[in-house]
């Protein structure tokens, strides 16, 4: 700036002077020409004192007209002058300080956000110089404020979650109804203090307290969030529908809603009942949380949207007491969650919130999975375990014969299945090999269910009477074997034998 | 594989029971044989849907609970539920009831000592 507004300066003078020297000539000019007039045309006996007079005048009006144009000129160029310093000055707040602090809010050190800076002369810089150390001073205190708050909720995450497993593997433990009672009571307080460290971690910025490694049914997550709030014997959950969160948002939903169950029941007489509804809409899943408490007034319910739906946390926004809907706010961004406000029929306010479709599965129920999915398999026992674990040998055969990769498909638990249809479709049920040779295991599926098919296929063929009499003959030989016990190594040689023989088999059917 | 707090499931005990650590009926003890006497509804509570279609052949609580993976007061809870609202009945193995048909204990005694006179 000071290298393209210099030059400009001094170009005002050179003209001044110049208009100074051209008034001075005309003045010369128009004086003299007078003079001479005036004093050749006079009397004489008034010639000499108006020669004089009249000389006297001419000189100061000579010396009078160009101090007047320089004092003028001078004015013109003192107000372009003023005029470019406001200009410049504004410039300087508009646009200097706002991306000095805006540098520094980037997380640039104050050295590096003041290098970038060109302030126009000494006082810009030193105020520069002043704001940049403050602001990065302020930065480098929230940063570190929020890291330690970050990583206290974290610990704290951490021994709730251990204490909620402690406590429900002593639940299994303790049969007594007094000790379960009291189990109960600690493991409820224990899930309010989790949901609380939850929420100072989501405010934080850490990351959220456990993801689930499967989808999470509905219902579960109504009684996750349930858990977690205070009030929970009045929560009415009224959902049928059969869908599932995906594992890895259904923590964030979970505590989303667990947030608006809370602040339904707290803002509610304690003996209104909180209802909760689930539906399916063409967007997603809608979640509504009605509560029969204070009706919210116009503004509080703009300022609960803007709260919600805010871009930016708004850190000096919150309050001690009142966390919950900035947290909420922070976790419906994190994933795409929309949450908006209304007032309730019941009388008191409607929280809608919606669980975009990306992050919803479709499990199976139970009982319909075996008739849907493969219609050409009857499953005649075992009803209410779909996830049952291998099929009995005997009467599987005839059923799968037809329809190979069909009991995979239906062996699955419904839990494990991944949200995106493509991923069950027939080619990737096949299990898949490594380089080391070892059955690779899909994310999200335990290795006990990617083998199955394997599994099935070797039961199959172990049960398959495709075995010549000699084959059986000389099994049923390395079975005495075994029996009279025979040396050792021979013994595992011959166990083996029956299982390698059913490999090559395999590949036959 | 299963890390503690990490693969069980989000819902806790006190939200299955609603809060009751006691169950509203003593019919139920281990051995206490199950029946479901209708289908499931849509709706329901998960585990009532659960109990109901296991309990579809006579089922004991204590099978009731270990293939719910609930302890055994949980599903007394809510095995009483189930009864209150008239889908399942209960009753006690038949071998509780034939205690009362045994021969009294003092013709037990006296072929006792008939045998030992023998």
């Amino acid at each position: 700036m000071t290298a393209h507004t210099r030059p400009e300066r001094p170009r005002p003078q050179r003209p001044a002077k110049r208009q100074m020297l051209l008034a001075l000539l005309i003045t010369l000019a128009v004086t003299g020409l007078t003079w001479t007039v005036a004093v050749s045309l006079a009397e004489d006996s008034v010639r000499l004192p108006l020669a004089w007079g009249a000389g006297a005048a001419a000189v100061a009006l000579c010396v009078a007209v160009p101090w007047a144009v320089h004092g003028r000129a001078e004015t013109r160029r003192l107000t372009a002058e003023l005029a470019e310093r406001r200009h410049r000055l504004d410039d300087f707040a508009d646009q200097e300080v706002p991306a000095l602090v805006g540098r520094l809010r980037g997380g640039a050190s104050t050295d590096t956000a003041l290098g970038a800076a060109r302030p126009d002369n000494n006082a810009e810089a030193k105020v520069l110089r002043t704001l940049a150390e403050e602001v990065g001073r302020a930065e480098a205190g929230k940063a570190a404020a929020l890291a330690a708050g970050a990583g206290a909720a974290a610990r704290l995450q951490a021994l709730t979650i251990g204490m909620l497993a402690e406590l429900r593997e002593m639940e299994h433990r303790h049969g007594d109804e007094d000790v379960l009672g009291d189990l109960l009571l600690l493991d409820h307080r224990t899930a309010q203090a989790g949901r609380l460290a939850d929420s100072i971690a989501v405010i934080t910025g850490a990351r959220s307290g456990r993801r689930w490694s499967k989808p999470i049914v509905m219902e579960s997550i109504i009684r996750g969030a349930m858990g977690r709030i205070g009030g929970y014997q009045r929560v009415r959950s009224h959902s049928t529908v059969n869908v599932a969160v995906a594992g890895h948002a259904a923590e964030g939903v979970m505590h989303a809603l667990a947030e608006l169950l809370d602040n339904a029941a707290n803002f509610s007489p304690p003996t209104a009942e909180v209802h909760v509804y689930v539906e399916e809409v063409q967007t997603g899943v809608v979640i509504t949380v009605e509560d029969s408490g204070l009706v919210m007034s116009d503004v509080a319910l703009r300022r609960a949207e803007r709260a919600v739906s805010a871009r930016e946390l708004d850190l000096s926004a919150l309050s001690g007491t009142r966390l919950g809907l900035a947290v909420v706010g922070r976790l419906a961004r994190k994933h795409g969650l929309k949450v908006s406000f209304r007032p309730s029929a019941r009388g008191g306010t409607g929280v809608l919130m919606v669980i975009p479709q990306e992050l919803i599965s479709r499990p199976r129920s139970p009982e319909e999975s075996p008739g849907r999915a493969t219609p050409a398999k009857t499953v005649p026992a075992a009803p209410a375990k779909a996830a049952a674990p291998l099929p009995s040998p005997t009467p599987a055969p005839e059923a799968e014969r037809p329809v190979p990769p069909a009991p995979v498909a239906d062996d699955r638990p419904p839990a494990t299945r991944e949200h995106s249809p493509a991923e069950s479709t027939g080619t990737d049920e096949l299990p898949q090999f490594g380089e080391s040779g070892l059955p690779k295991r899909r994310r999200g599926r335990t290795l006990a269910n990617a083998n199955r098919q394997e599994r099935a296929r070797q039961d199959r063929a172990a049960s398959a009477p495709a075995h010549s009499p000699a084959e059986s003959a000389a099994r049923f030989g390395a079975f005495r074997q075994a029996l009279q016990g025979r040396d050792r190594a021979t013994g595992d040689q011959t166990e083996l034998s029956p299982r390698e023989k059913s490999h090559p088999e395999e590949h036959t059917p | 594989m299963t890390r503690p707090g990490r693969d069980d499931d989000p819902d806790r005990l006190y939200t299955v029971t609603r809060g009751r650590s006691r169950a509203s009926s003593d019919a139920f003890d281990l051995v206490t044989l199950v029946v479901s006497e209708s289908d499931a509804t849509p709706g329901m509570q998960s585990e009532h849907t659960r109990i109901l279609r296991l309990c579809q052949y006579p089922t004991a609580v204590v099978e009731v609970s270990a293939e719910l993976k609930l302890p055994v007061t949980v599903v007394r809870i809510l095995l009483s539920d189930l009864l209150d609202s008239g889908l399942i009945t209960a009753r006690h193995p038949q071998t509780a009831g034939s205690a009362a048909h045994l021969p009294d204990s003092n013709l037990l005694e006296q072929v006792l000592v008939g045998l030992r006179n023998l």
